[in-house]
């Protein structure tokens, strides 16, 4: 068994009250423990004010964390200041809901990809733009995309750069949060197949966050349940979609075709 | 009966780089008191199909249609007159359509004031009535309380109850589950089910969620650029689609194959809504394009209840 690549213990994010005399609200994430063995995806689901955001962000460190502990490929992540953190950032790449949004219409894709690497200390130069071009074909972009900047490009092409930009400097891990929520569901389905062929590819750990059960079952090696900042319910995907022990886990899989053929 | 008719409808925004065609050709047939799913993907003219029922098409917009009758009126002079007298929208976004600065019981209110003459009194008691029967609790209290103390399940019902107080019979939803969480998406979708039968409703119900047509509607229609591909009962379509695009699209889903497993992703770009198409819009994506797809429109094949545009005489697969 190797050892996972992230390991939270009981983390708490409480935010502020607001008010001074406001008793202080309810954690947004309470005593959530979780462990990513390397190379696996662990799925986080659960509805709005489940807390998955903000256990994402105290992951990422952009919130402050109340208690708990976090460690990142073996370091005290929460322990990290400065240059130390900013270092070991680079170990996590991050790919958001909507990609119009993550990647800036300013810039052409090739700067939005050599962005990541320049700020790590690379050169301007031939090298860059043959790592930026290899990246972009890795995610199945030829380099005729470079020049172009995000607003010519359809959802899921710009989808594809977001996960190229999150694997510029080597990430170990991939923290995806609503990666294909935005998408129609034919390009939901080339995104999804281009995310598990990059995990074979460089044996990526993955912590995908979404509230589309389907999806998740479709990619995770564990699903992990959250109602109202609390793990209701964590397993093998099989088990946990086979057989869920929580009557909420059974309502999020929702209607549907299979509510459908029970119907009639 | 047939509530609604559409043959051939089309939208086309005029611009100097040439036409846009937002809906190509789309051919619609609803029976009163049926759900009918309209289900395609980004791009493929369904919400545009809506506001030209609505009449609330963007300047500029030119239609066209064969057919385009409502209960036996024409709609493409009477979009407007219908508009709130028997046709009413339920939109994505609920936060959205509702007025952040006003309360409930004001824009209750401001519906029935419009459509119904009544004393205020009266249309007080109708707005509580409206409102208890979207499954509000404590109808009353909620009169006095604003868009945002609500959650987001609540605003649909007040927009469902606020569609309901204009007394239309024929509502447009579009996509009203998907700025909803599940578990609540599905409770809205109940309710609707409930009250297209409590009060002989008609819904068209635009979506490009495939579970949504599973749950609640009767018949579908598929689009794609802009064009009806298939028609037929909900079940049909689902359990054994004809189209490539429909059989495409149900086989994209993450539930299709077994965990871990390529899905099957449709290659390719839907044409542009600029772009002339000559033979069947699918053919540069399909799976099983024959020689004469490219630059032969498709014939109708199957029956009445359920009929798909498409060269291969067996249907999909």
């Amino acid at each position: 068994m190797t050892n996972p690549i992230l390991d939270v213990t009981d983390l708490v994010v409480r935010y502020k009250p607001r008010g001074l005399f406001v008793p202080p609200p309810r954690p947004a994430v309470n005593r959530v423990s979780l462990g990513l063995p390397a190379g696996t995806t662990l799925g986080v689901v659960g509805e709005s004010g489940s807390g998955k955001s903000s256990l994402l962000r105290a992951i990422l460190r952009l919130v402050p964390v109340e208690s708990g502990s976090v460690t990142f490929d073996g370091r005290d992540w929460l322990a990290l200041r400065g240059a130390d953190l900013r270092s070991a950032r680079q170990g996590i790449g991050v790919v958001a809901q909507n990609p119009f949004l993550s990647l800036s219409p300013r810039l052409t894709i090739a700067q939005i990809l050599s962005e990541p690497l320049l700020a790590r200390g690379d050169r301007h130069g031939s090298d860059l733009r043959d790592k930026t071009a290899a990246l972009l074909l890795r995610c199945g972009l030829p380099p005729d995309f470079l020049p172009r900047r995000a607003g010519e490009l359809s959802g899921g092409q710009a989808q594809r750069v977001a996960i190229a930009r999150a694997l510029a400097l080597g990430p170990r891990l991939l923290v995806l949060d609503e990666p294909t929520s935005a998408l129609d569901v034919s390009v939901q389905a080339q995104i999804l197949n281009l995310l598990m062929e990059l995990k074979a590819d460089f044996g990526l750990s993955m912590l995908f966050v979404t509230h589309n059960l389907k999806v998740v079952a479709h990619i995770a090696d564990r699903i992990m349940v959250m109602q109202q900042g609390v793990v209701v319910e964590a397993g093998p995907t099989e088990k946990v979609m086979a057989d869920p022990e929580q009557l909420y886990t059974r309502e999020l899989m929702g209607f549907g075709r299979d509510f459908a053929r029970s119907r009639s | 009966m047939i509530l609604l008719e559409i043959k051939a409808l089309s939208v086309t925004f005029p611009t100097a780089t040439g036409a846009v065609q937002a809906v190509r050709s789309v051919d619609l047939q609803i029976e009163k008191g049926a759900i009918h799913g309209l289900i395609g993907e980004s791009g493929c003219g369904k919400t545009m199909t809506g506001m030209a029922l609505l009449g609330l098409l963007p300047k500029g917009a030119q239609v066209a249609a064969e057919v385009f009758r409502f209960d036996g009126m024409d709609l493409a002079t009477q979009a407007a007159y219908l508009r709130g007298k028997r046709i009413a929208l339920i939109s994505q976004d609920p936060a959205a359509a509702l007025n952040p600065v006003l309360t409930i019981g004001r824009q209750m209110d401001d519906v029935l004031r419009t459509h119904r003459t009544q004393p205020k009194a009266a249309r007080q008691a109708v707005a509580v009535e409206l409102l208890a029967a979207t499954g509000l609790a404590d109808p009353v209290e909620l009169l006095n309380r604003y868009p945002h103390q609500l959650s987001g399940g609540m605003q649909q019902r007040v927009v469902i109850a606020q569609a309901l107080a204009t007394g239309a019979d024929f509502l447009i939803a579009d996509e009203p589950t998907t700025a909803l969480d599940v578990t609540v998406g599905a409770q809205v979708l109940a309710l609707l089910r409930k009250l297209v039968s409590e009060r002989g409703l008609t819904v068209l119900m635009i979506t490009h969620d495939m579970d949504v047509v599973a749950a609640v509607c009767d018949r579908a229609t598929v689009l794609y650029a802009g064009l009806s591909v298939e028609e037929g009962p909900a079940r049909a379509i689902m359990g054994r689609p004809h189209h490539p695009f429909s059989a495409a699209l149900l086989a994209a889903l993450p539930d299709a194959v077994p965990r871990g497993h390529k899905l099957a992703a449709i290659e390719g770009r839907i044409p542009s809504p600029t772009q002339a198409i000559t033979g069947c819009a699918f053919a540069p994506r399909c799976p099983s394009c024959l020689p004469v797809c490219p630059d032969t429109p498709p014939p109708v094949r199957g029956n009445s209840d359920h009929r798909w545009a498409c060269h291969l005489d067996k249907g999909a697969r």
